[in-house]
This record gives C-alpha cells, structure tokens and sequence, in this order.
C-alpha cells in the first residue's frame, strides 16, 4: 500500500515537474495586466507586483518583488513613469537579464500603445506630470484590445514554441471582446454628456471613451494630495455642475471626497482602477463590466 | 582621492563604449543638494556647526546598451571651515550576466550592513547612525570589484562577495592589493500584505592593520578624532578591527501594503569590531548598535525616533580604556513632492564613558535640513 502510494506520488511529481518547468513566468507590474496575461496565456505563472488598494506610484522594492521578478520570463508594466519610482530598482536587484530595458522580455505597455495628454516637457510646479502621457491607458476598453495584442505577439516572441496558441487565443479573445464593446457602448449611452469629479487622472480614458466630462480634481495637481484650500474652492464649482459622482479609487483615502459630499449632496462612487479577484472583478471585462454598471447606478439614482 | 577613482572609470568607461556603441542612450543627470544649518558640532562625525551642504551629489548615469550601467557619483560637502570634494561612485555594473550574478567594478558602495549601500540623502534622519560613523566612516565605499548572486527562491536571498584595495577605509601604511574584503547575505520576503521583512548579516575584513605594524592605533586615534570631531566629514573608520560583524533587520508596514498614505519602518542594526590590535583579548573589542522608528502618518509627513550606542576600545600604548557614547535622535520631515524634503532634526548625545575627551563633542544639537533633487536619481530601495 504505502510502495504503490509512494510510487504514485513519484509519478505525480515526474508529470508535474517538466510542465512547470517549462510554464511561461509572468511578472505584472499591475493586476490588470496580470488579468490579461491570464487570458492570454492561461498556462503561465502569473503574479502581480501590485494590488488594487495599492497607488501604484508608490511602490516600495520590496525584497519578495525582486526575488519574484529575478524568476520572470517576462514583465508586462503600463509604462510612462508610472512605475519610475520602483520598478528600475527592482530591474537591477533582480540580476535576470531578461527584464532589463530594451530586452523583448520587458514590455512597457505605454510604448506600444499610444496615450493621452503627452508634453513636450514638464513645467517646474507642475506636480507629478508624465511627459510620457497618462499611463492609465488599460482602462480604456479600446486600448486594451490593442495591450492584448502586443501582448500576445510578445508572449510568442519570448515562448516561440507556443506562438500558434498565443495567436489563435488572441484572435478568439478578441472578438469575444468585440462583442462586450458593442454592448457596453450600447448601454453607456446615458452617461455621454455626464459630468464627474475626479481624485487623480487615473480614471481619464474611461471618462473619454464614454463621453464623461471632468469637471474639477480633488488633487490640486497632479499626484499632490488634496488640500482644505482647494476643496474649499471646489465647492461653488461642483454645485454650480452639479456632476453625476464624486468619485475616487479604491486605493485613496475617502476622506476628501466625502468631505466635498457632504457640501454639495453630490454622492461619492468608489471605484476600482484594477481588476481584484477577490472582489469578484477577475478579468478585464468583468472590471469593465463593474465600472459601468456603477456609473448606471449612479446615473439611474440621480 | 579623486585621482584614484578617475583612473578607475575612465578604461571601464571606454570598456564599455567599445562593447556597446550601437546602442547609447542619452545618460541620466541627477543633482541633489542637501543643504542644512545645525546649531552645533557633534560627537563622532556628523554634520558641522552653522550652514552649510553635506552630501551635495551630482550623479551622471549610462546605460550601456543591454550590457552594462555606469555610475559616476561626484559628492560635494561645504561647512564653514572647508570645502570637499569627493568621487563616491565610478562604476560599473553588468545587467546580462546569467544566473542572477551581477558584476561591479570601480568605486561603488559595499552591500554592507542595511543603510551602507544607500545613498544618504534617501535616508531618514540627518546623520548616520554612530555605528556607521565609528566603524564604517559614515558609509563605506571603495575601489574594487564586487559579485553578487540573487538566488532564484521564493524567498529573496542575495549573496555578495567583495574586494577593496581598503585606501577608502582609513590610512593605513600597507601596500596590500586587497586591504579590505567583504561578505554579506540577505533574506527578505512579505508576511502579508501589510508586513515586509529584510534581515542580513555581513563581514568586512580588513587585512591592512596587521600590515600597518608600527603602534597603529596610538596614532591613527589621536589623528582621526580631532579630523571627526572638527570637520565632520571623515571618511574612513574611526574604530577599527581586523574582523567587523554586522546584523541588520528591517521590518515595514503599511495597512494593505499601500504606503503612499501611512508606512511604518523599524530597523535596527548590530555591529561588532574584534582583533583590534596585537595587544587586544579577546573580549575587548568595540561595539555599535541602533533601533529606529520612522512613521510616515500622512502622505508628505513622517516622523521619526532612533536611539543607538557605540562601545569602543581607546588604545593607549599596550592597553586599552573603555569609551561609550550614546545618541538619541527625533526628526521631523515633510516632503511637500518626491523631490524635496525639509527635515528638522534633534539629537542628543551622552558621553557614558569617556577618555581625554574623545567625545568632547557630545551634546544637544538641533538640525534643519533641505534636499532637494534635480533630474532622474534611482529609485529608492527597501
């Protein structure tokens, strides 16, 4: 009993051990591309550097990043600065030549994909501006169609074994993605013309893509937390649009939000700027799917 | 000083060039200037009296296609009694080698210890602790090469193994190649997703004192105090042995591992000097430690507490006094963006035991201090 039971235990691991061996490992800076990752390539090891309660400007390189990322094939990070302040220290503790700058197993998502609000250069004072652009580009539901597709032909580039697979997942991905767009721009109809306030330029091309005015930041600039003054001068701007929500992340402090809330009877939406699995937003289409149906909620209780 | 590390960087400057041309970006330019006024000198190096700037940096940086990154680091410290001017940094570091190695060749800063491979503007208080500035000349870097493993577990595990030619680490009369060596390892891994931890132990051997025969302490004492407690920027160990010991621990929190709103660090470090000199027994030997306490309660505001000790061995001719100092520090920062940082700092400092008044400097200081950064600087470590 215990010989057969030993064997099968062998035999588990000898059929265990090539297959991980071989499995892809995926470095995602944030958790919406380790969510597409997952999609993509749903053998790989995936594991995000950060979690939707986390400002991902503000990371620490952590010990446990650098050992995870020391192991990855490849990373997959939004790009233009955003991770500025972490990421290159991470790239060099972790000693694996394959995430350096430059290498095919390092994607900047921003560097693909085209963003928003680019400068020629950053004025002094002018808070912590990207002359690269916005890097929240993942929540536009059309850029990230285009993410997934460079992300797949760069999963092919560093695994060219799997490439076919890559392909044929990529093109099944997207027109099943093809068709939540249809619907979601069918349904975000009322929205188009709304107005928000914003906490952070994190949720720009969402309010693009469905049309939605912004029409006053709690951040006096960018990346510099609210302050009493300039909320106090929010107020009479905020009643005088009387917009759809105040709304910030889920990684903010609510305070400030509720705080000009309470001024102007505007409600407060809290939203997620990522995908969470546990929150029940495991994929990007679900995190697309929950960021509308607030916003309708919000909309239809006005 | 200078000359030395130019000699160093410009071959591995032209290595590197030659290797890899095709691909030259344009290098990253950072200044940061440290400017502050302190209300008095202090015991055991540290900042000087009056105004002035310490640890002023202008910081040039190329990567070398895929291949490599140089550093050139030129540190600028001006007090009221003098100007100096130092290279820190002029190496270079490989990015493609395999098995998690990477190499360092120039002047750069040992893996020693927790804060030593950090660059002290990015500290949280104003001056090292006294275990720094006693056995390790506040930071210790070197011309040398180093190697460093990063091995691929779970757990972070890094193993470095370095050699100096020691002419950073005090002057000593040797012509050793090899005057200092260095070993140190570190673990570190996430307990949850609010709780991170760091932990290292090292070993620094430095061979140029048995070299250095002629009654070296006696005069390499009497010398270097008046240069550290004068001047404040000493470089070189004030205290020395032929083997020195470091722990470090370094625990972190913040709730949710989002430390842009709250973040507490404690770390705390142990260090140990033995084989003093051909008189010493075994148990005299000198000895440092620190605690810290930094709490970052909003996003631009953090305060800070640090109480640390060091206990030393004074050579007088064949036998030794005991000497001991103690420093207790609170500061305030607030950090209106990411590159600037307004520090007031407290320090008091306690001459426990002393000895013709090594640490006739001991007393209470107040220190303002402005960093403020120009242009792309590294990012921070843990």
């Amino acid at each position: 009993m215990m010989r057969t039971r030993s064997k099968l235990a062998l035999l588990a691991v000898a059929a265990w051990a090539p297959l991980s061996a071989q499995a892809l490992n995926i470095f995602a800076c944030e958790p919406e591309w380790a969510a597409l990752a997952r999609q993509l390539a749903p053998g790989a090891h995936i594991t995000s550097a950060t979690h939707a309660y986390q400002d991902p400007h503000y990371i620490e390189a952590r010990p446990s990043l650098i050992a995870r990322l020391r192991r990855a094939d490849l990373a997959v990070c939004s790009g233009a600065a955003l991770e500025a302040g972490w990421l290159p220290a991470l790239q060099q503790r972790a000693a694996n030549p394959a995430v350096q700058p430059g290498q095919a197993g390092m994607l900047f998502v921003a560097e693909q994909v085209e963003t928003i609000g680019q400068v020629e250069h950053v004025p002094l004072g002018a808070g912590d501006v990207h002359p690269e652009g916005n890097p929240h580009l993942h929540l536009d539901p059309e850029r990230m169609r285009k993410a997934a597709a460079v992300l797949s032909q760069r999963l092919a580039q560093v695994d060219p074994q799997q490439a076919g697979a890559y392909r044929s997942r990529y093109l099944r991905w997207s027109l099943a993605w093809q068709q939540r767009l249809d619907d979601w721009r069918q349904r975000a109809r009322p929205l188009k013309g709304q107005r928000v306030v914003v906490q952070h330029s994190t949720f720009d091309y969402w309010w693009r893509w469905l049309g939605i005015e912004v029409v006053a930041d709690l951040e006096p600039k960018p990346g510099v937390p609210p302050t009493p003054r300039h909320l106090n001068a929010l107020v009479a701007k905020v009643e005088q649009n009387r917009p759809l929500a105040i709304v910030h992340s889920w990684y903010q402090d609510p305070n400030s939000a509720h705080w000009l809330a309470e001024r102007t009877g505007i409600p407060v939406v809290s939203l997620p700027s990522t995908t969470m699995a546990e929150q029940g937003l495991e994929t990007p289409a679900e995190l697309f799917e929950y960021l509308l149906q607030q916003l309708l909620d919000a909309h239809h209780a006005d | 000083m200078t000359f030395s590390s130019v000699r160093w960087f410009v071959p591995l400057a032209l290595l590197a060039g030659a290797q890899a041309h095709a691909e030259v970006q344009a290098p990253d330019i950072s200044l940061i200037i440290d400017a502050y006024h302190s209300s008095n000198d202090t015991a055991l190096g540290g900042r000087t009296k009056g105004w002035g700037l310490s640890h002023t940096e202008l910081g040039i940086s190329q990567q070398f296609g895929s291949f490599a990154r140089g550093t050139l680091t030129t540190v600028l410290e001006a007090n009221e009694d003098e100007t100096d001017v130092s290279v820190e940094e002029a190496y270079l570091q490989s990015l493609s080698l395999p098995a998690g190695m990477t190499l360092r060749a120039g002047r750069f800063l040992s893996d020693l210890g927790y804060l030593n491979g950090q660059h002290p503007h990015a500290d949280s208080f104003t001056q090292r602790p006294l275990m720094y500035r006693a056995f390790l000349g506040g930071h210790y870097y070197d011309d040398g090469v180093g190697v460093s493993l990063v091995v691929p577990t779970d757990l972070y595990w890094r193993i470095s193994a370095e050699a100096f030619d020691g002419g950073e680490l005090g002057e000593y009369e040797t012509d050793s190649t090899v005057g200092t060596w260095a070993l140190s390892t570190t673990l570190g891994g996430d307990l949850s997703r609010s709780h991170s931890w760091q932990a290292g132990v090292s070993y620094l051997r430095n061979r140029m004192l048995e070299a250095d025969t002629d009654a070296h302490d006696d005069h390499h004492h009497h010398e270097h105090d008046h240069e550290g407690g004068a001047h404040g920027h000493s470089h070189g160990a004030e205290y020395a042995g032929k083997h020195l010991y470091l722990a470090d621990l370094v625990w972190k929190w913040a709730p949710e591992g989002n430390n842009r709103n709250r973040q507490l660090t404690l770390s705390a470090e142990y260090a140990r000097a033995t084989d003093l000199n051909e008189h010493a027994s075994s148990d005299e030997y000198h000895e440092g430690w620190y605690g810290s306490a930094v709490y970052r309660f909003a996003p631009q505001w953090s305060a800070g507490l640090r109480h640390g000790r060091v206990d030393v061995k004074l050579g007088h001719d064949d036998h030794f006094h005991d000497g001991a100092l103690e420093e207790t520090t609170a500061m305030l920062a607030w950090s209106p963006s990411h590159s600037q940082t307004l520090r007031v700092q407290y320090t008091h400092q306690d001459a426990v035991e002393d000895w013709h008044d090594t640490f006739a400097g001991a007393d209470n200081t107040v220190t303002v201090q402005y960093i403020v950064s120009f242009g792309a600087h590294d990012a921070h470590a843990f």
